[in-house]
């Protein structure tokens, strides 16, 4: 097979506001699998948008060995042979490998599907990609890793130049990552240019060839795999981390508000222990799937637990549900705000004062003036920006939005506030608005556990940090006595 | 500052629109109403207007309830064989309890408290297996649907049992206060029924837990709102009322027979979605409800005094339903 190329010339995307992407200049050829890594927001995902014909460059071309592409919509970009692997999963649980590579496109027969010719065409992929699947099995009964080979396989039906693969593991447990490998290896011996897009460091190693960092939409260095230490990747994707402090005002009590102990639950966290004290901003760092997530769930009542116990104020807490703890004094904010924490069709008002009912209300009868009072307080403390009190939440953005979410608990005069991920996806303003309401919170005496996968943040706002690996609290650190650099590592240490 | 301007003139075109979709059913009753007063005889009067309000109160007040289960998100098929129960129960009670020597009117307010107890029994089984089982209420109340049909039928012996009951009974279906042309005590029950279920939704934390649940379930889990309990509250207020209306029906025709009620809970459902309820739940208002019920009761009316046959006026209906969920399917599509 020929030699392919995908290339870019001085590539630059503006957002209003901000600039995605700014004077890229890469190469990517075939037989290799090339790295494309970055922390959140430095442009990767724009890169790839660009590629799979989602979005145009603002200035800048890219070409397909030394043709010149322009892409309208994905489809175009499936017609040049450019295909995306996104990482949430696309197949269809209840038909087969088979349909599910072809769907859309079946082979036909005197006007009916040609099953024979269809399992035969899937059997052929599937060994090329040496995944040793039945093509008439259902996709529902295939592991994690085993979907994923399917839908890269589907991938491979289309005959790509390249691959984009877009984080291809983060559903995967540890040990069907290997097996992932072999595919993608599978892959790039076919000759096709494999772009594969991780935050994941470990397992760069393993998989890469090259690796290419983009650092807040600039390109940081293309570098082959065998020329570079781990720490080298990392200084490229953080740099010289200027971390802002907090407000040295912030006093944390000496009396412990809140005891987790020995907390487990089969297959996400094992036997996690640690105390909040009054005032106190407790940070844990962890990846996605170190079962964070699964911990604050945990300790709110959202989810069950299997052992252990959580003492709040003296007051030890085994079967709890979110109601037990909303009334304990705790409050969520959950990772998916859309989907957990806010109900979109319902009005921002409203939205602000569900958790805190038992509180404006007298008795089973409504206040109506209270609750008004309860929204418009939040309002007016947090900032949100609202063009009416009484517009769908859905109207706002997400930055307003997890504002809605957190006046929704502040309303309940919450003694603990557990944060998930409350960043995610909102711009660096709301961000540090965000970090000024947990601080404020503090000054009143408010504990906060703050889970994050941005070390930076953690590093900026917490007075101690925990690290999560695997469902287990690994090691606990002094964010004053620790770099970027060295929490980045003991994040994502493989053992 | 030009755009500014331009935005706010926008905004303003879109909150008019808004409001006008917002009450788009009552814009088109007034219409009907006004045309059917000049267009058939004998429409705009009050004898008319009582026997409308008279014959629509009995599945009226079951609409009222199932607005509160489809904003809870919910769906309860059932009502239709608890209404015939529910006539029948009291029916047999009076009929195999005087002769015991029970006073009549104590028997009919045994028949009443027993089922009264089945229709609660039967709500709160449906909330607990939505919630504990994860069973959808679709499924659950569909076979109630059976099964109470066949219990009507089993404790009725499979024909009407009539005559049976007081006469105080009789007339919470079909007696009026203010003699011969008064109001209809089946339309002053449909009121009240009204008024409660509307303080419920409006102004309770029941209520607004009802459209937290429908709106979002998990979100209102995780904001510690009892979603459980909010559930079976709805799915067994909307029993509660299937059996006021049984009581209703059976005293109107002064029989307790199984085959009251047949077929009901789509009348019931089409009702509470003219009204303007999203059949996804977390939307809706029990005011709507009432109007939905109301233009169903003019337009049938309207179409009988116009002299259209049966099957017409169930085309027209199908029309005027599919209208009213498009109305409210674009209304959605906008406000996103």
């Amino acid at each position: 097979m020929s030699d392919l190329m995908i290339r870019t010339e001085h590539i630059t995307k503006d957002y209003p506001g901000t600039r995605a992407l700014e004077d890229i200049s890469l190469s990517f050829g075939s037989g290799q699998v090339h790295a494309l890594v970055g922390k959140n927001g430095s442009g990767k995902s724009t890169l790839v948008k660009i590629f799979a014909g989602a979005i145009k460059p603002t200035s800048g071309n890219f070409y397909l060995n030394d043709e010149k592409l322009h892409f309208n919509a994905t489809s175009d970009a499936y017609d040049k042979g450019i295909v995306t692997v996104y990482q949430e999963m696309s197949l269809v649980p209840g038909l087969s490998v088979a349909e599910n590579i072809f769907l859309g496109r079946l082979p036909q027969k005197y006007s009916s599907i040609d099953w024979r010719k269809t399992y035969k065409m899937a059997g052929v992929l599937l060994k090329k990609m040496k995944l040793d699947v039945d093509p008439r099995e259902k996709v529902s009964r295939l592991s994690m890793w085993q979907s994923q080979v399917v839908e890269i396989t589907k991938a491979l039906s289309f005959n790509p130049k390249v691959i984009l693969l877009d984080e291809p593991t983060s559903s995967l447990a540890q040990n069907e990552v290997q097996s992932l490998f072999e595919a993608v290896r599978a892959l790039r011996d076919q000759g096709v240019v494999v772009i594969y897009i991780t935050h994941k460091l470990q397992e760069l190693p393993q998989i890469a060839d090259t690796v290419t960092v983009l650092r807040d939409g600039r390109l940081i260095g293309s570098v082959e795999m065998d020329e570079v230490e781990h720490k080298d990747i990392i200084h490229m994707m953080f740099g010289e981390v200027k971390v802002q402090s907090r407000p040295k005002d912030i006093q944390i009590q000496d009396d412990i508000v809140m005891e987790v102990k020995g907390l487990s639950r089969e297959g996400w966290f094992k036997d996690v222990s640690f105390s909040l004290r009054r005032g106190e901003v407790l940070g844990i760092a962890g990846m996605l799937g170190s079962g964070r997530t699964e911990l604050l769930h945990g300790i709110f009542g959202a989810d069950r637990v299997d052992r252990g116990e959580v003492i709040i104020e003296g007051k030890t807490y085994k079967r709890a549900n979110p109601i037990k703890m909303k009334n304990a004094g705790i409050g969520l904010t959950p990772e998916n705000r859309k989907k957990e924490g806010l109900i979109l069709i319902h009005s921002i008002m409203d939205n602000l004062c569900y958790a805190s009912m038992n509180i404006t209300d007298n008795g089973w009868v409504e206040n109506k003036g209270r609750r008004a009072e309860f929204a418009s307080r939040q309002v007016r403390e947090l900032e949100i920006k609202v063009p009416d009190i009484k517009a769908a939440c859905s109207s706002l953005s997400g930055g307003n939005q997890q504002k809605v979410v957190v006046g929704n608990w502040l309303n309940t005069s919450p003694k603990i506030m557990l944060y998930d991920e409350p960043s995610r996806g909102i711009d660096v303003n709301a961000k540090q608005q965000i970090f000024e309401i947990m601080w404020t919170q503090a000054r009143k005496g408010v504990s906060t556990v703050f889970v994050s996968t941005e070390l930076e943040e953690l590093l900026e706002v917490c007075h101690r940090i925990l690290i999560m690996r695997h469902g287990k609290i690994v090691a606990e650190v002094n964010p004053d006595a620790v770099s970027i650099n060295e929490l980045y590592e003991t994040c994502m240490r493989g053992d | 500052m030009e755009n500014a301007a331009a935005g706010r003139q926008v905004f303003n075109q879109k909150r008019v629109g808004l409001f006008l979709l917002d009450h788009i059913m009552e814009v088109f009753l007034i219409a009907l109403i006004v045309g059917l007063t000049f267009g058939a005889h004998g429409f705009m009067t009050w004898d008319n207007w009582m026997n409308i309000l008279r014959s629509n109160s009995l599945r009226g007040v079951i609409a009222l309830g199932m607005t509160m289960v489809i904003i809870a998100g919910q769906i309860d098929l059932s009502i239709g064989s608890t209404v015939a129960l529910a006539g029948v129960i009291v029916a047999r009670s009076c009929r195999d309890l005087t002769p015991l020597g029970v006073d009549i009117n104590l028997a009919a307010v045994i028949g009443m408290v027993l089922s009264l107890a089945v229709a609660v029994l039967f709500g709160w089984m449906h909330g607990s297996l939505v919630h504990r089982a994860g069973m959808p209420s679709f499924i659950i109340t569909l076979a109630s649907k059976f099964g109470l049909y066949g219990l009507a039928a089993i404790i009725s012996g499979g024909y009407p049992i009539a005559n049976q009951f007081p006469d105080w009974f009789n007339q919470i279906g079909g007696g009026r206060v203010g003699g011969q042309d008064g109001v209809p005590i089946a339309a002053i029950i449909l009121i009240v029924a009204f008024l409660i279920v509307l303080f419920i939704m409006n102004n309770t934390t029941t209520g607004r837990a009802t459209y937290a649940v429908g709106g979002n379930p998990e979100s209102a889990r995780l904001s510690g709102i009892n979603v459980g309990k909010t559930i079976v509250f709805a799915l067994v207020i909307v029993q509660v009322m299937a059996v006021i209306s049984g009581f209703m029906t059976s005293g109107q025709v002064m029989a307790g027979s199984y085959s009251f009620g047949f077929g009901w809970e789509l009348d019931v459902i089409a009702a509470v979605i003219i009204g303007g309820t999203s059949f996804l739940g977390g939307i809706g208002t029990v005011w709507g409800t009432l109007l939905g019920i109301v233009f169903m009761g003019v337009i049938t009316n309207g179409m009988t005094l116009l002299n259209f046959d049966i099957y017409t006026q169930y085309i027209v209906r199908a029309v005027i339903m599919a209208l009213a969920v498009l109305v409210s399917s674009y209304r959605a599509k906008v406000k996103a």
